[in-house]
């Protein structure tokens, strides 16, 4: 009863405090700024986004010509005749002469006359649009009719390809029940007078529309289309949730950052610690309110957008995961500009964990890994299970909890005061949340839970690797990808050698390795990444995860793998680890690219 | 002024920025959302695009088909990456939910020359990778079979459009108009940003840190303090955005008039800078300022960027050499601005000099 007090005494005083300081300086300017911000969006709505304008020089020797291009400010255009035209053809990109168009030889020329192709195909739909008879000039509509597919867990877990390209002959059959269907109608459900504005403002559509239409009503049009309107349903419109949603909620964990680091400048903090009340119950009072503002603003927007407030659910651990890391890096920043970049550099972290799993929504299993994904399928009105919300949040869940224990344990004077230099930090965090009366134990835990963000930062690297060419990024992903393991296994170790020097006798080097292999391993099996090979496509999904398809055997490598780090730690000390990782790294790539073999 | 205690205390500014390597994280920060957003655009979209795919994916998708023949069949068959299936719908949509069939056409039984359109029915998974392929391969085929209806329904049309003859098998990509008119004005523009937020963090450090009495008990005085401060965060603007130019050329990216792009930074940076000091010196609090500041900073850039000629437009023309001589006016018009808020920045900063006097 009385840490629960002390932790609202330290709610209230937080919320007062902030509230004070903000409130009377900021809020009078902000209100100015929101209201230029929404006269300058208006502004920017109406000119338009001035980008790239007057990229491309295009040359006509029709007015007509010129006429097909005037709504697109990229090409400059120019009317000269038709000679004049072709004697100063280099200084175009593109030339139209007698309705002939000849591109510049170039990467420029060639995208310039991209650009004109689009545009014209959009000319020409604005013709067709303007016929009397409509379906003369669109004799063919499509409606789009979209399935759920039904792959459920044990599928995909199994190993079943997704989508197998049948070689028969003979037309698949499915295995589960068929439902009867009645065939679609061939009458069309809309007047042509209503097709007409749709094709109108269809093409007057601007990539920004787009995605603010996820948000907005569907009027039923949006799946009848003309072959010229099948546009890839690009899988990045969750992108706009994370602007929505995520963004609000990152600035709220600033306050929260910048609250923490207020502590910590000139001791301020110093009084709050010499009371009784213990680390713990300070933290926690003192991110409630930011909890609860960020809950609230969270729900504010869930009701404008008129969704459900089941959405909050999957925020939650969001939130959490948020509050966790502002936490950290506000302990552990040593000044204004540092605690800036390490904020900016982590949110774009996680906007891009959170994001990029969402643009494989609904080839379960690897989509849900990202919380966003529940709040997708919510707005779409599928919702999702209570297995799929604790496959999805127990990572956040457990990664939260985890940074918060770890700051409660280093909310000490002797780490909060430290002036030591960013890394050395980081190590201390970490050597002081592993347990001293079951090192062996937390190992183990550390080397499961650093699981979810080495998928994340082998993510990053493909992304990094996609563009290159073929033999050198299959290298290098092999490389990157056994460091970023074998790193992930060995930061406990090297923690613990640094701050008990005399904790690696041959039996714990030995145990130790074994549990971290076994946690990982675990880890790893716990977010069944194989399946990602089979949706990429590539043989790139085939390095990240081929540890994963027999077990004992990535088990002896991540073993191997610790176990030589722990040897050089052993012979040389902490001085020792990068020589370590990178043996290790070797052995791991070396691993890999015998097993790839076949594939290269 | 006095320009020597600004060098000292620009280079004190520089090496603190240089021991803590918070400057490597900025560099890193940016690679990062440059290459972010390249794998968004050009990654991802050359997925879209079967012919670059064509290089990752040999595999051949079953299509079902149901309804009434149709020439739609035989467009299917001029394709090798589509095979089609005869299907019962019903059978077809379920084996599409196994995804046994990657995608379902219902063709009803209206014909060519009707007065009403031939309305298709395509079944797809929802929201998936592997639909968005399926769409673009099936496009292909549904415009084929489009301007077979159009020819037939032909004697029905009253006007035609201008007719244009494009070369044939030039397949450009999005990717020269994603690096020219997106990546290079973002990564040129990002030490700029960053450059004023930082300005904002060291200025508010000095006071709640309360090391200003100390750095104005020696010779130097707060204006020359403040002014030394813009003048390393102003340095490592044109610093950072020429390694990107290099960077970007290393890799074959040719970009003309970069020493005029610089320039262009350098002068729209400083505006930035500027009124990232103002904000500092207003609130000498570094949550507040930060928070008025970004959202002053979008305010500004979506303006810019809404005018015609805006610097990021001018960078843009630049590195393709279209600019012409416009941009000269351009940069007087921007720095005369930034002039005007230099000078409001010195009286400014005198004021809270002349008010922290007097007050302590």
């Amino acid at each position: 009863m009385s840490h629960l007090s002390s932790v609202l005494t330290i709610a209230v005083w937080e919320l007062k405090k902030s509230m004070t300081s903000m409130g009377r300086n900021v809020l009078p300017l902000a209100v100015g700024l929101l209201i230029l911000l929404v006269l300058v969006t208006g502004f920017a709505a109406e000119q338009g986004i001035h980008l790239q304008d007057g990229m491309y020089r295009l040359g006509v020797d029709d007015p007509d010509v010129a006429r097909i291009v005037a709504g697109d400010d990229r090409f400059t255009v120019f009317q000269d005749s038709a000679p004049g035209l072709w004697q100063n053809r280099y200084a175009y990109d593109v030339i139209v002469i007698g309705g002939e168009v000849y591109a510049a030889d170039d990467g420029k020329g060639r995208s310039a006359l991209k650009a004109l192709e689009r545009d014209y195909s959009g000319y020409v739909s604005w013709v067709a649009t303007g016929q009397p008879d409509l379906f003369a000039a669109y004799p063919l509509w499509i409606n789009m009719e979209y399935v759920q597919s039904e792959l459920d867990f044990a599928a995909t877990e199994s190993g079943r390809q997704v989508g197998a390209p049948p070689r028969s002959a003979s037309p698949p059959v499915p295995e589960g029940p068929v439902a009867a269907m009645t065939p679609p109608s061939s009458a069309v459900a809309f007047s042509p007078d209503d097709l007409r504005r749709h094709l109108a403002t269809d093409t007057a559509d601007t990539p920004f529309t787009r995605y603010t239409d996820i948000l907005t009503a569907d009027t039923g049009m949006e799946t009848f289309k003309t072959p010229s309107q099948l546009s890839p349903p690009l899988p990045f419109d969750s992108i706009i949730l994370i602007f929505v949603f995520i963004f609000p909620l990152y600035f709220t964990a600033q306050f929260f950052m910048m609250s923490i680091m207020n502590e910590r400048l000139g001791r301020v903090g110093e009084a709050l610690l010499s009371t009784p009340v213990r680390p713990g119950a300070i933290l926690l009072g003192k991110s409630l309110p930011y909890l609860a503002i960020m809950l609230l603003i969270a729900a504010v927007i869930t009701l404008m957008n008129g969704a459900s407030l089941l959405i909050l659910l999957p925020l939650f651990p969001v939130i959490l995961f948020f509050m966790a890391s502002a936490l950290i890096i506000g302990m552990a920043a040593r000044s204004f500009k540092e605690l800036s970049f390490l904020s900016i550099f982590f949110s774009t972290l996680v906007t891009s964990y959170l994001f990029f799993p969402t643009v494989f929504a609904n080839v379960h299993i690897v989509s849900i890994i990202s919380p966003l994904t529940l709040v997708v399928l919510q707005l779409q009105g599928d919702g999702f299970t209570a297995a799929e919300y604790l496959y999805s949040t127990s990572l956040f869940f457990a990664t939260s909890l985890v940074l918060f224990y770890a700051g409660v344990t280093n909310f000490t004077e002797e780490r909060l005061f430290s002036q030591e230099r960013l890394l050395p930090r980081l190590m201390e965090f970490v050597a002081s949340g592993i347990s001293a009366s079951r090192p062996l134990l937390s190992l183990g835990l550390l080397a499961a839970f650093s699981v979810p963000f080495v998928f994340m930062v082998q993510m990053m690297c493909l992304v990094l690797f996609f563009n290159m060419p073929m033999p050198l990024s299959l290298i290098l992903l092999i490389g990157a990808s056994a460091f970023i393991e074998e790193f992930a296994k060995s930061i406990g170790l090297y923690a613990l050698v640094r701050s008990r020097p005399g904790f690696l006798t041959v039996k714990n080097l030995v145990a130790g390795a074994l549990l971290i292999a076994l946690g990982f391993l675990v880890g790893e099996k716990v977010l069944l990444l194989a399946t990602l090979s089979q949706i990429t496509e590539s043989v790139f999904g085939e390095i990240l995860f081929l540890s994963l398809q027999v077990l004992w055997m990535p088990l002896l490598l991540h073993f191997a793998g610790v176990l030589i780090v722990a040897l050089y730690l052993k012979i040389g000390g902490s001085r020792f680890w990068g020589v370590g990782l990178l043996t290790a790294t070797m052995v791991h790539a070396a691993y890999n690219l015998y097993f790839m073999g076949g594939l290269l | 002024m006095n320009g020597r205690n600004i060098g000292i205390i620009a280079r004190k500014e520089f090496s603190g920025l240089y021991a803590e390597k918070t400057i490597l994280f900025a560099v890193l920060l940016q690679l990062f959302i440059a290459m972010f957003s390249s794998f968004l655009l050009v990654g991802l979209a050359s997925m879209y695009d079967p012919e670059t795919m064509a290089g990752y994916s040999t595999v051949e998708y079953a299509v079902g088909y149901a309804g009434e023949d149709s020439p739609l069949v035989a467009e299917f068959a001029k394709r090798d990456d589509l095979r089609l299936y005869r299907v019962d719908l019903a059978e077809g949509v379920a084996a599409l939910k196994e995804r046994k069939l990657a995608a379902v056409v219902y063709a009803p039984d209206t014909p060519p020359d009707a007065a009403e359109p031939v309305k298709l029915t395509l079944y797809l998974l929802q929201n998936d990778l592997q639909s968005s392929l399926i769409n673009v391969k099936m496009k292909d085929v549904l415009l084929g079979y489009e301007a077979e209806l159009r020819e037939v329904r032909s004697d029905r049309l009253e006007s035609f459009p201008v007719r244009l003859n494009f070369p044939e098998g030039i397949g450009g990509t999005d990717f020269f108009e994603f690096v020219y008119g997106l990546l290079i004005p973002l990564l040129v523009f990002m030490p700029a940003i960053i450059s004023a937020a930082l300005i904002i963090d060291l200025i508010t450090e000095e006071y709640q840190r309360q090391t200003l009495e100390t750095l104005l008990s020696t010779p130097v005085t707060f204006l020359e303090m403040i002014w030394g401060k813009i003048l390393v965060c102003e340095v490592l603007i044109p610093l950072q955005a020429g390694i990107w130019l290099v960077l970007l050329a290393a890799n074959g990216i040719a970009i003309d008039h970069a020493p005029e792009i610089l320039l262009h930074v350098a002068a729209g940076g400083l505006g930035l800078i500027l009124l990232g000091t103002l904000v500092a010196l207003h609130y000498r609090e570094r949550t507040s300022a930060q928070f008025v500041f970004s959202t002053a900073l979008v305010v500004v850039v979506l303006f810019a960027m809404a005018v015609p000629y805006n610097p990021l437009n001018l960078i843009v023309r630049l590195s393709v050499d279209t600019a012409g001589a416009a941009h000269w006016v351009m940069l007087g018009i921007v720095l005369l601005a930034t002039g005007l808020l230099a000078w409001a920045t010195t009286a400014y900063a005198r004021r809270v000099a002349d008010l922290q006097q007097t007050g302590g």
